[in-house]
């Protein structure tokens, strides 16, 4: 019971010590099972990578986003408080408790527990204390900052507004048991400190402070008595947050670190899914930052189907496929997540898991592709696809028309008399085989005509273009969405557009995340713009139609896209522009009437030219 | 005694005809029209189905009825209000109209055929609505932009009817027949034109419209063709492709015509969202029920007469006008 | 009896003989799959339908009378591409309805 044997030995400390030695087997378990599982290809990424400037980058971020949690100050400073007071708190309760320890103990045995449970084996301090930095003091400060975290934990579940958010997570039952444990753990640190100290009048201002207090109003042997079940009960819910934790929610503690240093080594999620994956599942803390931007959550108050949750089912394994399929992948989910988990091939790989259930996946798709007739026409080096859904926008494919002959373009059309969809949206439904016999389709009509720059109507395609048509890259085709085109023919001065009287509010469809600045150089040249930085370029709210959608109805996506037209009606522009034919559908259902015209970018540019 | 006034907002066939039965019953009926001369969509109406009367009849047999009373044209009202006692009407250029009791007779806008953009209109110059057909009727003169007479005509129903892409689900009910009617004036006024109808369902269901349906098949060889149209193209020469699943046989189905006809659906008029009174799935004003209350609106003095509640034919639109009437003449004694 | 002839494949759909768990199954997964009045929209503008004889409409109403050995044959021709849905006056979520056919059959 006294400093003596190294093993600072009590019963009590058993239930901590118990968990520990468990929360440490479960997680070298999980690593190792996790990273033996990589594929060989990422397994050489982490050798290739391993002795490089990534290793300090990736120790840099740990720090920034484990412990101070820097992207969750950005959301909300308050929420960022909380997640640090804790996070780092904790850490540094270990590490500054660790030093002190050392300090007091000359053995070279220095078991968790006896820092942990210091004031106990310490309760009073030693004589060397003068000479040594004053750690009571620093440990107190440190407990309070901690304490502070959990206290707003407290308020945040009470009126979560505080930290900018209209929902928090619901929680599984191992959640609920290593919340309440955590929330337990510090108060009863204190309480535990505070009776030791009140008991042997000793410690810093705060503990200390508290003990002579406790002693103050408390009957003599009460405190004392007191003492002993006080740390036993800090024993035990540490114990039981330990034991609970690998199971729970805060497994992510763990993982996120494992996490930052394999993305840091270009390791991804893939398609059809790797080990890797779980890294990321379970570096989710369900924080609940992801559920506010959710189109789906805020207009159709759906609350099952976002990262959080869809994480978590795919976590403990009860996916259904209604949770995987009911997403638009509009990304907004992901821009906001502080861990950057790559939900959307996470969702993919579900869909993918769900569509090889089926008797179609492996089987042989479109045959009669090889003898399908080629239908392009032209000859021109710039090839234009117009894309499935741009065959019912056909205002969109003549303002191109005019916009090509304006400028003296040679053009090839892809797909005026119909051609084989880019893939994306087959995908996208997890059904990758059948996506990848039309990727070849396509590819092969592109090499046939020799194309060097390929212009796409559709954002849909652009995206699968750039990311799945990896042959492009290397028969030399640059791959343009028309606004990007468009914009290189106004600044290479071969398009002379006059400027119209009108003015237009731009929203950005999901799949062109990135391409912000030329829709914007575009519009700007040939008439006003009157976009809202609050709602634009990767805060916009999807337009509701997005093909990654596999079960909302038209009302539900009617609804989504009613937003979108109030937001950008709200800037005072007469018309909506935007630059995927979905999104155009979309809107203009959702605008409802025909006081307010959605037109595609191509129409806006072909009206001045 | 002086005559209670009553406010009849719209001077359409149920306007007209309301105003006259509102006399009758001893009101002083006002009728206040939104554009510059009285008659609505019937006026610029060539022949109506199913007889082939000439639009102009009716409407001269209304302006006969109304001759005498007070009206108010080129006032769009904007906000109507009833305190119980009496309504009071603003119009958008600030005029204000008071009356005891108001009489809702706005009608339906046309559909705006631009909103499917796949069948090109406003894009391709020979696709045409069916209310610009008809001003051709009245013209004597159905051309191509051109100025050639078409050899082969499409009319497609269902356009901004029975369609949720453009947020009109319900049926516009005198589209189909309206359909069957053009068809046979096109053979009548174009000698040889070869006409194509293509349809969902065709919902011949008035008195004297299936044997218009007949009379158009075994009198005027108008084909039908059961499917929708998907999209439509322009060729070189400007002529309409179309696309389209031929239902009954199973098989796709391409032709190339020289005018597409679109059978435009009514919709509900954006004062059905100013108005604030209650409004029916469809967009259009609500009854205060759909069996005998038809012609009463939720709100005490404020009626309802015409296509106000829905898409509606002219007979049963004349009816309800003057149903509304004697139901305000009842409402008023009590 | 012999009547002295054999019919060898039923010409009549007898619907009730008709297996209909597969129908249900889909009907449970894709609702909307009801509201289709065979209009022929999505099989006039279908992508595939360019090359084949592919065609919602008839696997939609193929399914609905028990006939899933047809629709087998035709499902994997779909892309998936969406334009059926753009044109579908009637609200059906054709993508939905395929994905679900492909995981139910």
């Amino acid at each position: 019971m006294h400093p003596g044997s190294p093993w600072f030995f009590d019963p009590f400390v058993l239930p901590f010590s118990i968990g520990v030695l468990w929360l440490f087997i479960a997680i070298v378990w999980k690593w190792s099972k996790w990273f033996a599982g990589l594929p060989r290809e990422d397994k050489a990424l982490i050798r290739h990578n391993f002795f490089t400037a990534r290793t300090f980058r990736a120790i840099k971020e740990a720090f920034l986003e484990c412990l101070i949690h820097r992207k969750i100050w950005k959301t909300n400073p308050m929420l960022g408080f909380m997640h640090m007071s804790l996070a780092l708190g904790w850490f540094l309760l270990i590490v500054v408790g660790k030093l002190e320890t050392s300090a007091y103990i000359r053995d070279a045995v220095n078991p968790p527990h006896v820092h942990v449970f210091f004031r106990y084996f310490f309760p009073e301090e030693p004589a060397a204390y003068i000479r040594h930095f004053n750690y009571a003091l620093l440990m107190d400060c440190l407990l309070i900052f901690v304490l502070c975290g959990v206290a707003l934990a407290w308020g945040k579940r009470l009126y979560s507004r505080m930290m900018g958010m209209k929902r928090t997570t619901r929680h599984t039952p191992f959640d609920r048991i290593a919340l309440t444990t955590l929330w337990l753990i510090f108060p009863l640190r204190y309480l535990a400190e505070s009776i030791t100290c009140g008991v042997h009048d000793s410690g810093s201002f705060f503990t200390g402070g508290t003990g002579d207090l406790l002693a103050s109003v408390l009957p003599g042997g009460v405190l004392s008595a007191m003492e002993y079940p006080a740390w036993w009960a800090y024993s035990i819910v540490l114990g039981l947050f330990f034991v609970a934790m690998p199971y729970s929610r805060y497994m992510h503690i763990f993982t996120e670190i494992p996490l930052i240093f394999l993305r840091a080594y270009k390791v991804k999620s893939k398609p059809e899914g790797s080990t890797f994956d779980n890294f990321q599942i379970q570096a989710c803390s369900r924080c609940g930052i992801c559920l506010d931007p959710c189109p789906i959550a805020a207009d159709l108050d759906i609350n099952n189907i976002q990262p959080a949750y869809f994480l978590r089912d795919r976590r403990y394994g009860h996916l259904t496929a209604q949770v995987a399929d009911t997403c638009l992948m509009c990304g907004r989910c992901a821009q906001a997540c502080p861990v950057g988990i790559d939900q959307a091939t996470l969702r993919l790989s579900s869909r993918v898991a769900f569509a090889r259930q089926s008797s179609f996946y492996e089987a042989p798709r479109y045959e009669f592709l090889a003898s399908t007739a080629d239908r392009s026409e032209g000859t021109g080096r710039v090839g234009y696809f117009a894309g499935c859904m741009t065959q019912l926008t056909p205002s969109i494919t003549r303002a191109m028309e005019k916009i090509f002959a304006a400028a003296r373009v040679d053009v090839w059309w892809a797909d005026k008399n119909g051609g084989v969809c880019c893939g994306r949206p087959m995908r996208l439904s997890g059904n990758l085989p059948a996506a990848e016999r039309m990727e070849r389709y396509n590819t092969e009509l592109f090499r046939k005509h020799g194309i060097t720059t390929l212009v796409t109507g559709c954002p849909i395609c652009y995206k699968t273009f750039t990311q799945e048509y990896k042959e492009l890259q290397k028969m030399g085709i640059r791959v343009l969405h028309h606004t990007q085109y468009i914009a290189e023919l106004i600044a290479g001065g071969r398009l002379k557009t006059s400027t119209l009287a009108a003015s237009y509010a731009y929203h950005d469809p999901c799949e062109l995340r990135g391409i912000y600045s030329e829709p914007r150089y575009v519009l700007s040249h040939v008439a006003t713009l009157t976009n809202a930085e609050s709602h634009e370029k990767d805060r916009v709210h999807c337009c509701g139609g997005s093909l990654a959608n596999l079960t909302l109805d038209t009302a539900a996506q009617k609804k989504i896209g009613t937003t979108v037209v109030h937001n950008l009606l709200a800037t005072g522009a007469e018309t909506i522009v935007t630059s995927c034919p979905q999104c155009k559908k979309s809107l203009q259902l959702s605008a409802g009437n025909d006081q307010v015209h959605v037109v595609d970018i191509a129409e806006v540019v072909a009206r001045a030219v | 005694m002086t005559q209670e006034r009553i406010l009849v907002i719209g001077g359409g066939i149920a306007g007209l005809q309301a105003a006259a039965a509102l006399r009758e019953e001893g009101f002083r009926p006002l009728i206040i029209e939104k554009s510059p001369a009285t008659g609505g969509h019937v006026a610029r109406w060539d022949r109506l189905f199913p007889t082939q009367l000439h639009a102009r009849e009716v409407i001269d047999t209304l302006n006969t009825a109304t001759d005498g009373i007070e009206s108010a044209t080129g006032q769009e009202i904007v906000s109507l209000q009833s305190d119980g006692t009496g309504v009071t009407a603003l119009s958008a250029t600030g005029e204000r109209f008071e009356g005891r009791a108001a009489v809702v007779a706005t009608g339906f806008d046309l559909f705006d055929a631009r909103l499917k953009e796949e069948y090109g209109y406003g894009m391709y110059e020979n696709v045409i609505t069916s209310a610009e057909l008809e001003a051709m009727f009245r013209d004597g003169k159905v051309t191509m932009r051109n100025g050639e007479a078409p050899k082969r005509v499409a009319i497609l129903h269902c356009v901004g009817s029975r369609d949720e892409k453009v947020g009109q689900n319900h049926c516009s009910k005198v589209c189909c027949i309206t359909g069957i009617k053009q068809a046979i004036e096109l053979t009548e006024a174009v000698p040889g034109v070869q006409v194509t109808n293509f349809y969902m369902d065709l919902r011949a269901f008035g008195n004297g419209y299936e044997e218009l349906y007949r009379r158009s098949q075994i009198e005027n060889g108008v084909t039908y063709v059961r499917g929708r149209i998907s999209e439509a193209g322009e060729t070189i020469d400007k002529r309409i492709q179309l696309k389209v699943e031929d239902t009954l046989v199973g098989r796709p189905l391409r032709m190339t015509v020289d005018m597409l006809v679109l059978l435009v659906g009514m919709r509900a008029p954006k004062c059905c969202s100013t108005f604030g009174l209650p409004t029916q799935a469809n967009g259009f004003f609500a009854p205060r029920d759909p069996y005998t209350q038809t012609v009463a609106s939720t709100t005490p003095g404020i009626y309802l007469a015409g296509t106000a509640t829905g898409p509606k034919t002219i007979g049963e639109t004349v009816n309800e006008a003057v149903a509304v009437a004697r139901r305000i003449r009842m409402d008023l004694k009590k | 009896m012999d009547f002295g002839f054999t019919i060898n494949a039923p010409r009549a759909i007898y619907l009730d003989k008709i297996d209909p768990t597969l129908r249900d199954k889909i009907i449970a997964r894709e609702r909307t799959t009801l509201l289709c009045i065979g209009c022929g929209s999505c099989t006039a503008t279908c992508t595939t339908g360019q090359f084949t004889s592919f065609s919602l409409r008839k696997m939609q109403h193929l399914i609905r009378r028990g006939e899933y050995d047809t629709v087998r044959k035709s499902l994997q021709e779909c892309m998936l591409c969406g334009k059926c849905r753009m044109v579908c006056p009637r609200g059906v979520h054709t993508r939905a309805v395929i994905h679900a056919m492909l995981e139910v059959l």
